[in-house]
């Protein structure tokens, strides 16, 4: 399989590491089945799967672009005839792509355990991808400050887990400045999104959740690519 | 006598270029002028800015001051620039989860090359790098030798006006090595401009037209390769293995010792037109019978930048 573009080089490197394949599918239904057919409370469900998107996102790339870095290969994108904003766009969109595959299965179990809150389907696929894509983009930029991959975690956990609490992920926030804060956190809508889909008590309409997911993931592709010389050109 | 038949356009101009890293190293006020089918070499040891030098030829690297043109366009993220450039940088970074082919196919994608012309160059330059029944292979798999052809066959693929080659001969067996050169001449000859850094002495001497020596980011000397080993015409080096630390003082003091110069067990001396080898034994005639080798050869551009800096290149070939 020959690949010319970024994005079709991304899926033949991913489609080429079987065992990653398996562990990369496997890995988010380890979690969600036991959560999904489990008497746990639909709040803690909602934050464990919101927490879990957010690290996907986030992981993946981080450690991917370190990778690369060390081997050489940034210095070698500068020398190519294509836009940095567009080479990042490419490789994160596709990479938040894969992520959403990946987390597809968990996705449907939550349509197939709640099929009376299918409505909220859309939102939760919509959010979703937001996070993802957002999370990609918080781990090229935390690729800049590490030194390996695994140093990458540090710096991915650093502004997601606080990010997480000013979402309203692990409790309900009351204070109003909180509240409006939270509001300009992609990951309150996955959070409201998933309480939704899981047949809790969301606190946004559904509407207003499926135009933030759209809002956001338009934002991050925007963002993405306006990012990309910082990223990929940083020396 | 590349340039004779090519015109004299230059194809590639920097002007007081400069890249200061913290700590005050890097490379200053450097000027070049590239034309159709000259071949520029940079050499100097480790450190001396050879690498930082090409990474901003390469457009890989942003100039702290100064300028670099490209065909006359100074927007080193034009793309146009970027593909009728040839890049081999100096690490061998390749998708190491793809194959070499796959790799090889990736990049020519990236610089225009539609599929079935693709297909048909990367066949040749896979057979002609000597790397064609590893094709299929993953890159992980490849020898540092290996990567460094793939290097030469990405960076060759789309026929570049200028290459740009950092230690090309890196890691290749004489063979290859010759190969490279051979490859590189004609190239030439179709008009094609290289910026060589490089420390293998074999492979400035038979590509360079000029050399410009690099040391501590400074330019110290520019010249033709016919010019530069007049200067040293008729003297030669010596090269003694000792089999214990020696000083040189009184060496360095002989007036037929233009250079002098210890690396890791062995001692480089550069002798003028005329002398006789057997002075240098004499003054270290209590440390003699520690020589446990002693080599006599005509100087190369490596004596060059030993008599120039009193360092020694390093890995230069005999």
């Amino acid at each position: 399989m020959l690949a010319g573009s970024v994005w079709q080089r991304e899926l033949v490197e991913f489609s080429q590491r079987r065992r990653a394949l398996v562990i990369k599918l496997l890995f988010p239904l380890l979690i969600a089945i036991p959560l999904l057919f489990s008497r746990a409370p639909v709040v803690y469900v909602a934050m464990a799967l919101t927490m879990l998107i957010a690290i996907i996102g986030a992981l993946g790339a981080g450690a991917v672009l370190t990778r690369e870095r060390l081997l050489g290969l940034t210095v070698r994108y500068r020398t190519l005839p294509v836009t940095p904003g567009r080479l990042l766009l490419e490789r994160l969109s596709i990479n938040a792509a894969i992520d959403l595959l990946q987390l597809l299965p968990v996705l449907l179990l939550i349509g197939i355990r709640h099929p009376a809150q299918i409505a909220w389907w859309p939102a939760l696929l919509l959010t979703t991808a937001a996070v993802l894509l957002i999370g990609n983009l918080l781990g090229a930029v935390a690729s800049l400050l590490s030194d390996s991959p695994g140093e990458v975690m540090l710096y991915v956990f650093i502004p997601l887990l606080p990010v997480l609490f000013l979402s309203g992920v692990f409790t309900p926030l009351n204070d109003p400045v909180l509240l409006v804060a939270s509001r300009f956190l992609p990951f309150s809508y996955l959070h409201e999104a998933l309480l939704g889909a899981l047949g809790g008590q969301p606190n946004l309409l559904l509407w207003e959740t499926v135009l933030a997911g759209f809002g956001f993931l338009v934002g991050a592709a925007g963002l993405t690519g306006r990012l990309g010389r910082r990223v990929l050109e940083a020396e | 006598m590349k340039g004779d038949t090519a015109s004299k356009a230059e194809l590639l101009k920097a002007a007081d270029l400069s890249r200061v890293y913290r700590g005050g190293k890097g490379v200053f006020g450097i000027n070049l002028a590239l034309e159709p089918g000259e071949v520029v070499g940079l050499m100097g040891p480790n450190g001396s800015g050879k690498t930082t030098l090409l990474r901003m030829l390469a457009t890989a690297s942003t100039p702290t001051s100064g300028s670099v043109s490209w065909f006359g366009n100074s927007n080193s993220r034009e793309p146009s620039v970027r593909r009728r450039l040839g890049v081999v940088l100096d690490q061998a970074a390749h998708f190491e989860q793809m194959t070499g082919y796959q790799n090889a196919w990736f990049f020519a994608h990236q610089f225009g090359i539609l599929p079935e012309l693709a297909r048909g160059r990367l066949d040749e330059l896979f057979r002609w790098s000597g790397i064609w029944e590893a094709r299929d292979q993953l890159v992980r798999e490849y020898s540092l030798g290996m990567k460094r052809r793939l290097n030469l066959v990405e960076a060759l693929v789309h026929r570049p006006q200028i290459l740009l080659l950092d230690e090309p001969s890196l890691a290749l067996d004489y063979r290859a090595e010759l190969d490279l050169i051979e490859r590189l001449q004609l190239l030439t000859l179709t008009g094609t401009a290289i910026v060589l850094a490089t420390n293998d002495v074999h492979l400035a001497e038979r590509l360079s037209d000029r050399i410009l020596f690099l040391h501590q980011g400074n330019v110290i000397r520019e010249g033709r390769v016919p010019d530069l080993l007049t200067e040293l015409a008729g003297s030669k080096e010596v090269q003694l293995q000792m089999s214990s630390p020696v000083s040189l003082d009184k060496v360095r003091a002989l007036p037929s010792v233009q250079a002098a110069n210890v690396e890791g067990d062995t001692v480089h001396i550069v002798l003028a037109r005329g002398a006789n080898p057997a002075e240098v034994l004499a003054v270290l005639n209590g440390t003699a019978d520690l020589v446990s080798n002693m080599r006599v050869r005509r100087p190369n551009l490596g004596d060059v930048f030993l008599k120039l800096t009193g360092v020694a290149l390093p890995a230069t070939h005999d």
